[in-house]
């Protein structure tokens, strides 16, 4: 257990539960046929939320004591990788289409996970990518960006 | 017309080539989602969600709901199955209900019974299906029939009750169950109201106008946060397969596990009926319950067969037990059966006592696939262990960006758009450093799937009392409910001060 991170998390959500029942109060009070308006629920559970917060921000003073853990090591480089590839493949995936963008992004991730053995990787992620787009698109006509625009195809 | 032919138009459906095709996949899919240490039943079934929605789309809305229920429900017991192939064999359970299986199945391993405690553990599963199911059966409709009955105040004390239970239950720390709870609500309120058609916390994008989609979030809390985790902590399975010689187990074995099957399996399935209790707790209940009554509780630890075969009925029988309140109730008690609510509400299918009225094919048809689905796995897993087994040898390289590449396939084929990868992307990261911190997921989900159904209901019984909170506590079904949910919160905490130690459930 990290404190730090729960007493961080505890003030993040009371800030959290603070602007939930702020912008609570700007909707309607009010529904037809009803003085029970769409305001009451959003502001009752940012009301309980923020308790929450507070008895979670105390539990963080509390036991203190079991705090110092061994710290794992973490692979941050790794993730930051993948994470990165994950999430530009994702932004741009109706600019540059889903076989490249797949292809490109399974590519780094087989390479980033472990180095070496670039025939499968190559074999394997282009098999995954076009093959989800064959299935997809061609027999069971979902929609996926195609090629894209600028390839000519 | 009475349950029994019910039933059987169930099998009917059931039988059609296309469900046994589906219900076969789900299990074999199961099995492997049990067997990988990286992926539980939860983001096995949420990453299934779209590919069985796409692979359903062809057919009517209601036999597309059916197929697809199929799946998944497969998907879900399947990975009951799956879990203890790897305790037993390798002493690392592939998902949190198989943990006590590793106890005593690894011991028989290691003494080259690896075969009958896999045998023993499939049988005891199978025969724990079954009870399940006939319960489920018998019970189905006097249950929906009683739920039926039920006004919208009743509804409103049931949902909130079945939140405090998965409150508090799941995870160590009770506080960050019921946050979790809560901001899983408070999400559900984003998008137009459909009460009163007023936005609300769209700050005018327009995606968020229809809310925030179930299975985004699903996806990427469960099948994104485990896959963060393999990444950042390098996990590696490097231990030594034991060797399976007989695989059927002997005269000796299958007497020392009658008793122990048929115990667990109704143990299990009593407790997977209560909300929040789900496969896990009953798992450990079972292996206390065996090592108490045995006659010589010294085995336990060191082989004892008894130690495989309780523990795994009892999990399968709870995860056949929590389809009880899902299906009659429209009440899901564990994060798996929150995320098969989620898609049959896509779907259009409201889980609840309307259900067996309305659309029959479904609840039947998916009640008799679990009969046949546990029938497909009791022949998958006798002769075809050993395959599975090697199934834990997938190199992660390929595996992990796979699993990544499938959730963005995922979730744009159902909503075509880049704004729900970046949430997606946004949720991942967000489930790891909530598992990592003892956040728990699955009160988060039930939250977000309960929650336009709670505050309808609330609204609905404050419209009829004019606003008068004191309904809940006036109408006496309600009252019942609303003292049960304070016990339930209440009680663990009383305990926890008193210096006993609570049993948890830690499913995701």
């Amino acid at each position: 257990m990290n404190k730090t991170f729960d007493r961080y998390a505890s003030l993040v959500s009371l800030i959290i539960a603070a602007a939930f029942m702020i912008e609570s109060r700007n909707i309607s009070s009010s529904a037809y046929g009803s003085n029970v308006g769409p305001n009451i629920f959003p502001f009752g559970l940012g009301l309980i939320f923020a308790l929450l917060s507070l008895r979670l921000f105390y539990e963080t003073f509390k036991d203190s004591k079991r705090d110092g853990e061994t710290r794992e090591k973490l692979d941050w480089k790794r993730f930051l990788i993948i994470f990165a590839a994950a999430a530009l493949y994702a932004f741009f995936l109706e600019e540059i289409g889903y076989i490249v963008g797949t292809f490109a992004f399974l590519l780094i991730g087989f390479q980033t996970m472990q180095k070496g053995k670039w025939l499968s990787s190559i074999l394997i992620s282009a098999l995954f990518s076009y093959g989800v787009y064959f299935v997809f698109v061609q027999v069971l006509q979902g929609t996926l960006p195609g090629w894209p625009v600028w390839f000519g195809m | 017309m009475d349950v029994l032919s019910y039933l059987g138009n169930g099998f009917a459906t059931a039988l059609d080539w296309h469900n046994l095709l589906f219900a076969f996949i789900g299990v074999l899919i199961g099995t492997a989602v049990g067997v990988l240490p990286g992926i539980g039943p939860m983001s096995g079934v949420a990453l299934l969600i779209p590919v069985t929605a796409s692979f359903t789309s062809g057919l009517s809305p209601e036999a597309a709901a059916t197929s697809s229920i199929i799946l998944l429900a497969g998907v879900y017991y399947g990975a009951m199955y799956g879990g203890s192939t790897t305790s037993i064999l390798l002493n690392t359970p592939g998902e949190s209900s198989s943990v006590v299986t590793a106890l005593d199945g690894y011991q028989m391993a290691k003494q080259g019974r690896a075969g009958s405690a896999l045998s023993i553990a499939a049988i005891g599963s199978f025969f724990a299906g079954i009870v399940s199911l006939v319960a489920l059966v018998l019970l189905a409709k006097p249950l929906s029939d009683v739920a039926l009955k039920f006004g919208p105040a009743e509804y409103f004390s049931l949902m909130l009750l079945g939140l405090c239970a998965v409150s508090g239950l799941a995870g160590k720390s009770m506080t960050k169950a019921l946050m979790m709870t809560v901001f899983g609500l408070m999400l559900g309120t984003i998008g137009i109201d459909n009460v009163s058609g007023v936005a609300r916390f769209t700050f005018d994008i327009p995606q968020l106008y229809q809310g925030l989609e179930f299975l985004t979030i699903a996806v990427g809390l469960f099948a994104l946060g485990e896959v963060f985790k393999t990444i950042l902590e390098r996990e590696s399975n490097d231990g030594e397969l034991a060797k399976i010689t007989r695989i059927l187990p002997t005269k000796q074995d299958m007497k020392e596990s009658t008793g122990p099957i048929v115990r667990g399996s109704l143990l299990g399935f009593f407790i997977g009926i209560l909300p929040g209790a789900g496969a896990t707790l009953a798992s450990f209940f079972s292996y206390i319950l065996e090592k108490k009554i045995s006659k010589n509780p010294e085995k336990f630890g060191k082989g004892a067969i008894a130690g495989v075969a309780a523990p795994e009925s009892a999990n399968n029988a709870a995860s056949g037990g929590a389809m009880i309140p899902l299906l009659t109730m429209g009440i899901p008690g564990s994060g798996t059966t929150a995320i098969l609510m989620g898609a049959l509400i896509m779907y259009n299918v409201q889980p609840g006592p309307l259900l067996f009225d309305e659309h029959p094919q479904v609840a039947w048809g998916l009640i008799a696939s679990m009969f046949i689905g546990n029938l497909m796995l009791l022949a998958l897993n006798m002769p075809l262990v050993k395959v599975f087994a090697k199934i834990i040898s997938v190199p992660p390289k390929y595996l992990i960006p796979i699993i990544v590449a499938i959730s963005v396939f995922g979730v744009y084929a159902v909503q075509t758009n880049t704004f729900d990868l970046m949430l997606l992307m946004v949720f991942g990261v967000a489930g790891y450093f909530l598992l990592k911190n003892d956040f728990p997921l699955a009160p988060l989900v039930l939250g977000l799937v309960l929650g336009p159904m709670i505050e309808n209901n609330m609204r609905r019984a404050l419209t009829a009392s004019n606003g008068d909170f004191m309904i809940f506590l006036q109408k006496p079904v309600s009252l019942v409910f609303l003292v049960i949910a304070v016990l339930w919160i209440t009680v663990p905490l009383l305990l926890k001060l008193r210096g006993k130690k609570v049993l948890v459930n830690e499913e995701g």
